[in-house]
């Protein structure tokens, strides 16, 4: 019935913040319609774009995301008027302090998709899916979310006489 | 400006020369108090030590005598306004010792509504410069012991004060080594950006010494000290610590004055003001925003164009 599907060596997990008035009724279109999209994505509805706080982000990335998505109204199509052009500042920003910090920003991805476009929200989250499946897991977040404090050698004479005194 | 500034380039700057600052601003400071302009004022007065300065917040004329400007009055003034002294607003209105840098700080808490322009009375400093952290702490200033913000100083002139105190004067062939730190860290592979700020903010002990300094972060509540739902973890702890520098960054991106405090105070030695620069730089190149010495109706991120960039959105 139907088609075999394709086994991977890795499944991304990619979460997707959405605004409830486009990207998610989008997304549902998408559903309705019965096109197929990548099951990696984890959709959380939001009022609007300009609801997503950057710390969502953080804490997707922390939380083991290897992808984040971010999608709502197109510009001049919020619900709430404004909100999605607030958002675009507050992103653009929050990219540039990504980059600062060097998180790689292929594993954020920003889009508009409307009600009407459930065969762009297919796209845009089959192309995230598979670029951050080529990518691998991110380490990062992880990493640090498994560290439980600062990881600095001991490294002056001094303190490596106290510490070997200790034992 | 540069041609001003070339001037009066020194290549040290002599006790008294902050004397001379000290004298206008004691003798502003008696006058104001005096006719009753204002309630009080917040300023320096000298330390226990020598060569040291605290704020305070003076309300007689024999106190206001006391006041002081030194190399040493490195604290930014104006987080006195927002959180320990708030209560001072409401008697009156209140002069306040500023700095260049200061003054930027002043004017964002202005644009925020925070604080209004007629309930201060601002007594401009015409600073050439405050002294860095952990350096000798001698009589003159001098490229050696100058501020690391102080290099790269452009507010010496604090326009838009009540009153300035000071002539103008710089010290001449300072490096820009913030400038330079900017650059390498920008020009390092991404994983090496990764692994640097991962080693400084691992380092950090959540002491929250930089919020308690930032006359920026007056919010009565933060996000980061919040549970249910916990945004940041509150542990000093390499994830939430970077959590909490990179939404401190994000907070005040568009509003931080560039005062450097957080960076002062910082135990952990974390350059914390790169950060803010950099968001500062992307804002400057983006929507063409920079902090100034005047308020402006709305920070860069509190409004927008329809036709702002959006070239990474897809």
């Amino acid at each position: 019935m139907h088609a075999a599907t394709k086994q991977h060596d890795f499944e991304p997990k990619i979460v997707a913040f959405v605004c409830t008035w486009c990207t998610y009724a989008g997304a549902d279109l998408a559903g309705t319609s019965r096109m197929q999209y990548p099951p990696n994505v984890r959709v959380l509805k939001f009022p609007c774009t300009g609801r997503i706080d950057p710390v969502f982000i953080l804490r997707a990335f922390q939380k083991g995301a290897d992808g984040v998505l971010v999608s709502g109204c197109h510009p001049g199509d919020c619900h709430y008027m404004a909100g999605n052009f607030h958002a675009r500042r507050r992103f653009a920003a929050f990219r540039a302090l990504l980059d600062f910090v060097g998180v790689d920003l292929n594993r954020l991805q920003f889009s508009w998709v409307s009600a009407a476009e459930g065969g762009k929200w297919v796209d845009v989250v089959t192309e995230l899916t598979e670029r951050v499946r080529t990518m691998g897991p991110m380490p990062e977040f992880k990493e640090l979310e498994h560290e439980e404090q600062w990881s600095g050698a001991i490294n002056t004479p001094e303190l490596k006489e106290a510490y070997d005194s200790i034992g | 400006m540069n041609a001003k500034a070339n001037k009066n380039q020194v290549t040290c700057i002599e006790p008294d020369y902050y004397q001379a600052i000290t004298e206008a601003i004691r003798k502003e400071a008696v006058k104001i108090l005096k006719d009753e302009t204002v309630v009080g004022v917040v300023g320096y007065l000298p330390g226990r030590r020598k060569g040291t300065a605290s704020p305070a917040l003076v309300t007689t004329v024999e106190e206001a005598e006391k006041l002081i400007f030194s190399p040493a009055c490195v604290n930014n003034l104006s987080v006195y306004l927002t959180k320990a002294k708030k209560g001072v607003l409401k008697q009156g209105k209140v002069g306040i010792v500023a700095k260049g840098c200061d003054m930027r700080a002043l004017a964002g808490l202005m644009t925020e509504s925070q604080l209004q322009r007629e309930d201060l009375f601002i007594i401009g400093v015409v600073c050439p410069g405050v002294y860095g952290f952990g350096v000798e702490r001698t009589g003159t200033l001098t490229e050696a012991n100058i501020a690391r913000k102080c290099r790269e100083c452009t507010v010496h002139m604090p326009e838009g004060a009540d009153v300035a105190a000071g002539t103008h004067a710089e010290l001449a062939d300072l490096t820009p080594e913030e400038a330079q730190e900017m650059a390498r860290i920008e020009a390092m592979p991404q994983a090496e950006r990764w692994a640097f700020w991962k080693e400084h903010f691992s380092r950090c002990i959540r002491c929250m010494a930089c919020r308690q300094v930032c006359p920026f972060c007056y919010c009565e509540q933060c996000l980061c000290d919040k549970n249910r739902p916990q945004a940041v973890e509150s542990s000093p702890r390499p994830a939430g610590n970077m959590a909490w520098h990179l939404v401190r960054a994000m907070h005040l991106a568009g509003r931080c004055g560039g005062c450097a405090e957080c960076e002062r105070v910082c135990p952990m030695d974390i350059p914390l003001n790169l950060l803010n620069r950099r968001m500062a730089q992307e804002l400057k190149e983006l929507y063409d925003f920079e902090a100034g010495l005047t308020p402006v109706d709305k920070g860069p991120l509190n409004q927008y164009k329809e036709d702002d960039d959006q070239s990474f959105i897809k």
